[in-house]
């Protein structure tokens, strides 16, 4: 039993490393496109089926949104970007618990041993993925928070004169505020990571450990991690957006 | 760039990832958030209307039955009305028919009356007139003898006036 931090590589199209990830990605991708297909399909005034289904998240990821902002027109501009991520993010995580996870692959020959490279990985368990919504979700805010208040205005939060008002713990302040906002797609990424690739690894091992029963708590657990991890990140994007967007208070 | 990629991170897949990404934003925002936003807000409007219109036919109902009332009041009032002149006219009809009628009837008595009067008058003048005759023929074949006609005449006329 191999347990890899990085994503393993299946093959390659040219110099294009097409790892598990990818692949698991582009399933997500064609899953949610399907779907959304399905759905502008059978759009009706009177919801049956899927579409309740459907309805029902949006709906309350929508009021969620609106709790947040407490603002309709806010909350329908930043309510996109919140439910893809979620929407994306839970379905990336439950990949996990889909059964031959680390167990069916391709053997690989690597540094002179063999090695698994499992076709099922969750793609949150990807650094790549991880920190590919962590920038877009952060660079959201700063463009959220540049259209809301003006370029200067923005800037103004990160860059505060010495010698006004505060002084230099005005200034000091700004500079934390810049490199929270650094900091924030550093525990975005590494948070959502660890959190799935943890879970990756606890059902591994105890799929290993005792194959029957035993692994299904940790299913369950699963499921549920996956959730909260999903609505935290789509949630602090929000939250983010939001502060973003206020006005400076010091 | 050492623990980059230590951790697996590689610039050509975050690139493809994020760009997966906005794929997935913009796919879901065409085809799931808008469509489904606006049946949502439609079907809030709709409930909304119909709740209030519902209301409004409540409302308009009792509005109607409230002027059925009304209406049906009035128009019982105007029925009665109606009857009650048609009774005063028929009642009044009657005595004007009746006293017509009686006069009718008495004149119709006393014209009868004239008529049978004027009709025995003219009756007696004629029976007067053949007695006279009658008698003058029977006198002359009593008495064999023609009287002066004329006196004759005078002496039966007196007779038949002076007639008990």
């Amino acid at each position: 039993m191999e347990i890899s931090l990085i994503p393993e590589v299946i093959f390659n199209i040219g110099s294009f490393p097409v790892t598990n990830t990818v692949l698991m990605t582009a399933f997500i991708a064609i899953l949610i496109i399907i779907g959304a297909w399905l759905v502008k399909k059978r759009i009706s005034l009177i919801p049956k089926g899927f579409q309740n289904i459907i309805e029902i998240v949006l709906e309350t990821l929508l009021n969620l949104v609106d709790s947040v902002t407490q603002d309709r027109k806010q909350a329908k501009k930043f309510f996109p970007l919140v439910a893809t991520i979620f929407i994306f993010v839970i379905l990336s995580n439950w990949i996990e618990l889909i059964p031959g996870l680390g167990t069916i692959g391709v053997e690989q020959e690597h540094h002179g041993e063999t090695m698994l490279a499992p076709f099922i990985r969750s793609n949150s368990a990807d650094l790549n993925v991880t920190l590919a919504i962590a920038l877009i979700s952060v660079s959201a805010a700063q463009l959220a928070g540049v259209t809301a208040l003006g370029f200067k205005k923005y800037l103004g939060k990160f860059f505060v004169n010495p010698f006004k008002k505060p002084y230099f713990i005005g200034s000091f302040v700004g500079g934390l505020e810049l490199i929270s906002e650094f900091a924030k797609i550093i525990s975005f990424s590494f948070r959502l990571f660890g959190n799935i690739f943890a879970g990756e690894v606890l059902l591994t091992v105890m799929l290993m450990l005792v194959p029957y029963i035993i692994p299904l708590p940790f299913l369950f657990l699963e499921i549920f991690v996956g959730f909260i991890q999903a609505l935290v990140f789509a949630m602090l994007t929000l939250v983010f957006m939001k502060m973003a967007t206020a006005e400076v208070a010091h | 760039m050492e623990l980059l990629s230590n951790l697996g991170i590689n610039g050509k897949l975050l690139l493809a990832q994020i760009v997966n990404f906005f794929i997935l934003l913009y796919i879901l925002k065409r085809f799931a958030y808008k469509p489904i936003l606006k049946v949502l807000d439609d079907r809030k409007e709709k409930i909304e209307k119909g709740l209030q219109d519902a209301e409004k036919a409540k409302n308009k109902l009792g509005e109607m039955e409230e002027k059925e009332k009304k209406i049906l009041l009035t128009a019982r009032k105007e029925a009665q009305k109606i009857v009650d002149s048609a009774e005063e006219i028929a009642k009044k009809n009657k005595e004007e028919i009746i006293i017509e009628s009686k006069s009718q009837a008495e004149k119709i008595l006393s014209d009868t009356e004239k008529k049978i009067e004027e009709e025995k008058n003219k009756m007696l003048g004629e029976v007067k007139s053949e007695m006279a005759e009658l008698v003058s023929l029977a006198t002359e074949k009593v008495i064999g003898e023609k009287m002066d006609e004329e006196k004759d005449r005078e002496i039966i006329e007196q007779a038949i006036s002076h007639k008990p």
